[in-house]
């Protein structure tokens, strides 16, 4: 069956809808964090609640993920200027610092192991399975972001940016300082919970 | 308004209209008959398993013929009983009563409420299905796995849930029960964005919040509990899964198996608890608030009257919604929680009287004097103000934790939840389908058929659930296989036979809406437009469906939906009609 559809409100306005998206599942990322953080809490009353001193990679990851974020933002800015070149520049700069970063997480992890605390097994601890489950979980949640950014800097390189059409860059980033931000949560919550 | 006037073939393969759809109106159909098929099976479960609790032991071939090997020689096994207690309640709960009815309904009306061509993401609505469609395959196969399915409860509590080796549902079918149920939460996750963005960013011209119908309201929140919610469910199953598969012990602690302690400890079962109550309890009102929804905006247009109280009934939809999250401990009392914490849940918990009793009495208040109209729809729907209070009125007694430790995990709460939030939403799901039919399906169900089918289902309905109370009061312990051990309760044999009697009858009852609905379909009178004189923006839309749903451009509002019999105007009149000189909008103060 055909039909003549003349819109008023078209299909492709559902766009403006795509920014709202990412917001509202933001939220439900932080409900998934705030109820895992919730438990962490909940575990700590007990009397087995074992502390741990956490690796320094940790810290070196964290300002890894903080840059990230700054140098994100600052390609954004040259982008919107047209300055392609800058902007492809600090792009690269920014996916170095995330592979930085979750290099750091997993020679802090593997450090950890090697203390002999572990995730799992009859040796782990529940302090130290919440924290590798955490620390992975944002790394899942990291590697989205990290297609995102391939994906904007591949559409950088081939130019597709003109004026007024940045929405998915501004999607991208948006959801990149959301997980710096969550992680720097995190390192603070878990070495307030478990570092000795 | 940007007016961007494009013109648009639109040609569709079978395939694309009627499997993978991305249209609105074929995704509510989709999930209407998914979620009411497993109700239907739900339902037979319930049935099966009240033959064991009304005649215990006795044997029928009615098991062996659909339990197979759950029944040998007709009586059901009893670790196979609990699995059916469990599948029934989880069935009710998510697949029918969350997936069914949220995903039919909103995903009819909020596009045609609210003035939209079709949802935001009419992809991610079509992946919401199909994953929610993975899930409830996933949930059945567990029913034919070795060991059976998961028999936990509906509430999966650890150690049951977290030892593979616990008992014999605990394997597989609860392995099965997680990986379904972590479909589900993503597809309600998916539907629920899309829901809320759609009503938010997508309203016509003059859609303000203000004249936004109730059962958009009703939606809009129980999408941000389901955002809220069903999050961190997941975080309890991931939690969960690690203890199952990987050896962790978040919930396990002082654990002994065959009197060998087991190597895990520093985890807590309550932590679960917390976890899933979290959740747990804007669940049900995940389940129930559509159905409010549903009904306000029956029980108006039935009534020929406009909604009484409508900023009162959106404010008691937000503080209901909002309350929801800060009452989880009530289903926690025996924990050995702090009394000052369960004095705590007890006030929070109470307070959900307060905008519970607004809506009911604007409900009456706006019946009062109406011109009723005693449509199936609003039969079902004053079915539903009946048992909201009926079964609101129970909650004060378990919402306070002093009355609620003598009848926990007795037959008395099974009797209040299935009133108050199984048949309220059973309620509002048949009113709803009542009253939408014309718009899906372009016929009108048999009348006749549906007063019978309200009539029986009523009365079977309280015949089933209202003895519970006293058998719960008795002391009557839930989920259990058979009370013959204990010789307190053999006075209560003969009023559990009545009950099952009951439920056979409400079985039987629901055997004449599916005959209805499916005849009507193809034989049922065809629908005029606008049906029951309704003031609400589906029903400019023509009666055969279209892509985009209104053939020309969408209609602008401007008045709010409920101008039924205004003194001085016509009879009703629809929200895209313009005021007239000197009038104003009664929605408006
Ligand atoms: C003819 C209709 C129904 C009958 C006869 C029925 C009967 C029962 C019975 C006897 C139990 C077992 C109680 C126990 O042993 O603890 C039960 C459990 C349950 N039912 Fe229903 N029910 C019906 C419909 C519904 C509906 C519509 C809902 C939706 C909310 C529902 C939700 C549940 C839940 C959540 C449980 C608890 C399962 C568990 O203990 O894990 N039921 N039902
Ligand atoms: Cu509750």
């Amino acid at each position: 069956m055909e039909h003549q559809l003349t819109y008023s409100t078209s299909f492709e306005e559902n766009k403006k809808a795509h920014e709202p998206l990412l917001w509202i599942g933001l939220v439900s990322i932080i409900m998934f964090f705030a109820g895992l953080t919730s438990a962490v809490i909940v575990s700590s009353t007990s009397a087995t609640w074992q502390l741990f001193s956490l690796p320094s990679s940790f810290l070196n990851s964290s300002i890894a993920i903080v840059l990230s974020s700054v140098t994100y933002q600052a390609g954004y800015v040259f982008l919107k200027k047209q300055q392609q070149s800058i902007a492809i520049l600090l792009f690269a700069i920014t996916l170095t610092l995330s592979l930085l970063f979750v290099y750091f997480q997993y020679a802090g992890l593997s450090n950890l192991y090697q203390q002999g605390i572990f995730a799992t097994g009859s040796q782990s601890t529940t302090s130290s399975s919440y924290f590798y489950i955490l620390t992975v979980l944002h790394i899942a949640h990291l590697f989205f972001g990290l297609i995102s950014l391939l994906y904007v800097s591949i559409k950088t390189m081939l130019n597709k940016y003109n004026n007024n059409n940045y929405l998915g860059v501004k999607i991208s980033l948006t959801y990149w300082h959301f997980l710096g931000i969550l992680w720097v949560y995190l390192y603070v919550f878990l070495s307030v919970m478990m570092s000795k | 308004m940007d007016l961007t006037h494009s013109s648009h073939t639109h040609k569709e393969s079978f395939i694309t209209k009627y499997i993978f759809s991305t249209d609105h109106k074929m995704i509510a159909k989709q999930f209407m008959i998914t979620g009411f098929t497993m109700g239907f099976i739900g339902i037979i479960m319930s049935v099966l398993f009240r033959l064991q609790l009304g005649w215990p032991g006795e044997k029928f071939l009615i098991n062996e013929l659909l339990l197979g090997s759950w029944a040998n020689g007709g009586v059901i096994a009893p670790d196979k009983y609990l699995a059916l207690v469990t599948m029934h309640g989880t069935i009710m709960v998510f697949f029918m009563l969350t997936a069914g009815l949220s995903g039919t309904f909103s995903n009819l009306l909020i596009p045609l409420q609210i003035g939209a061509r079709d949802m935001a993401s009419g992809f991610m609505n079509m992946l919401s299905y199909w994953i929610f469609f993975v899930s409830c395959i996933v949930m059945l196969v567990s029913l034919g796995v070795e060991g059976g399915a998961a028999s936990a409860g509906w509430t999966i509590y650890p150690p049951l849930s977290a030892l593979p080796e616990a008992i014999p549902g605990s394997g597989l079918g609860m392995t099965l029960w997680l990986i379904s149920m972590a479909l589900f939460i993503t597809s309600s996750l998916i539907g629920s964005l899309n829901y809320i963005v759609t009503i938010i960013n997508l309203r016509t011209k003059g859609m303000t919040f203000s004249r936004l119908p109730l059962t958009i309201w009703s939606f809009l929140v129980t999408a941000i509990l389901g955002v809220l919610s069903f999050p961190v469910l997941l975080s309890a199953v991931l939690l969960l899964v690690f203890d199952r598969s990987f050896g962790t012990s978040f919930y396990l602690s002082d654990i002994f198996i065959g009197g060998q302690a087991l190597e895990r400890f520093g985890g807590s079962p309550i932590l679960f608890e917390h976890l899933f109550w979290f959740l747990g309890h804007p669940e049900v009102y995940i389940v129930l608030l559509p159905s409010l929804g549903i009904t306000s905006e029956i029980v108006s247009t039935m009534s020929r009257k406009p909604i009484f109280g409508y900023k009162f009934m959106v404010g008691s939809i937000l503080a209901i919604g909002g309350l929801s999250f800060i009452v989880w401990g009530h289903h926690m009392f025996v924990t050995g929680m702090n009394p000052f914490l369960g004095a705590v849940f007890t006030i929070t918990t109470l307070l959900i009287a307060i905008p519970s009793a607004i809506k009911v009495f604007n409900y009456l208040t706006t019946l009062w004097r109406g011109n009723i109209i005693f449509s199936p729809a609003m039969l079902f729907s004053i079915g539903l103000i009946s048992t909201f209070i009926t079964g609101g009125l129970t909650g004060l007694i378990l919402g306070d934790a002093t009355l609620d430790i003598n009848v926990h995990d007795t037959y008395f709460v099974v009797g209040h939840f299935h009133i108050v939030m199984g048949l309220s939403a059973v309620f509002g799901t048949f009113a709803g389908v009542y009253h939408w039919f014309p718009k899906m399906f372009g016929k009108m169900m048999n009348n006749t058929w549906g007063q019978v089918h309200f009539w029986i289902t009523i009365v079977t309905a309280y015949g089933v659930f209202f003895p519970m109370h006293f058998l719960g009061l008795a002391g009557v312990p839930r989920r259990y296989y058979t009370n013959s051990s204990f010789p307190m309760f053999d006075d209560f044999i003969n009023l559990n036979e009545i009950i099952s009697i009951f439920a056979i009858l409400a079985f039987l009852g629901q055997l004449i809406f599916l005959f209805n609905f499916l005849y009507s379909i193809y034989k049922g009178k065809k629908a005029s437009q606008n049906p029951w004189n309704s003031n609400t923006l589906e029903w400019t839309t023509p009666v055969e469906h279209i892509h985009g749903n209104w053939p020309n451009d969408i209609p602008e509002v401007h008045r709010w939906p409920y101008d039924y019999n205004k003194p001085g105007y016509e009879e009703f009149i629809p929200q895209n009609v313009p005021l007239k000189k000197g009038e104003t909008d009664s929605g408006a103060h």
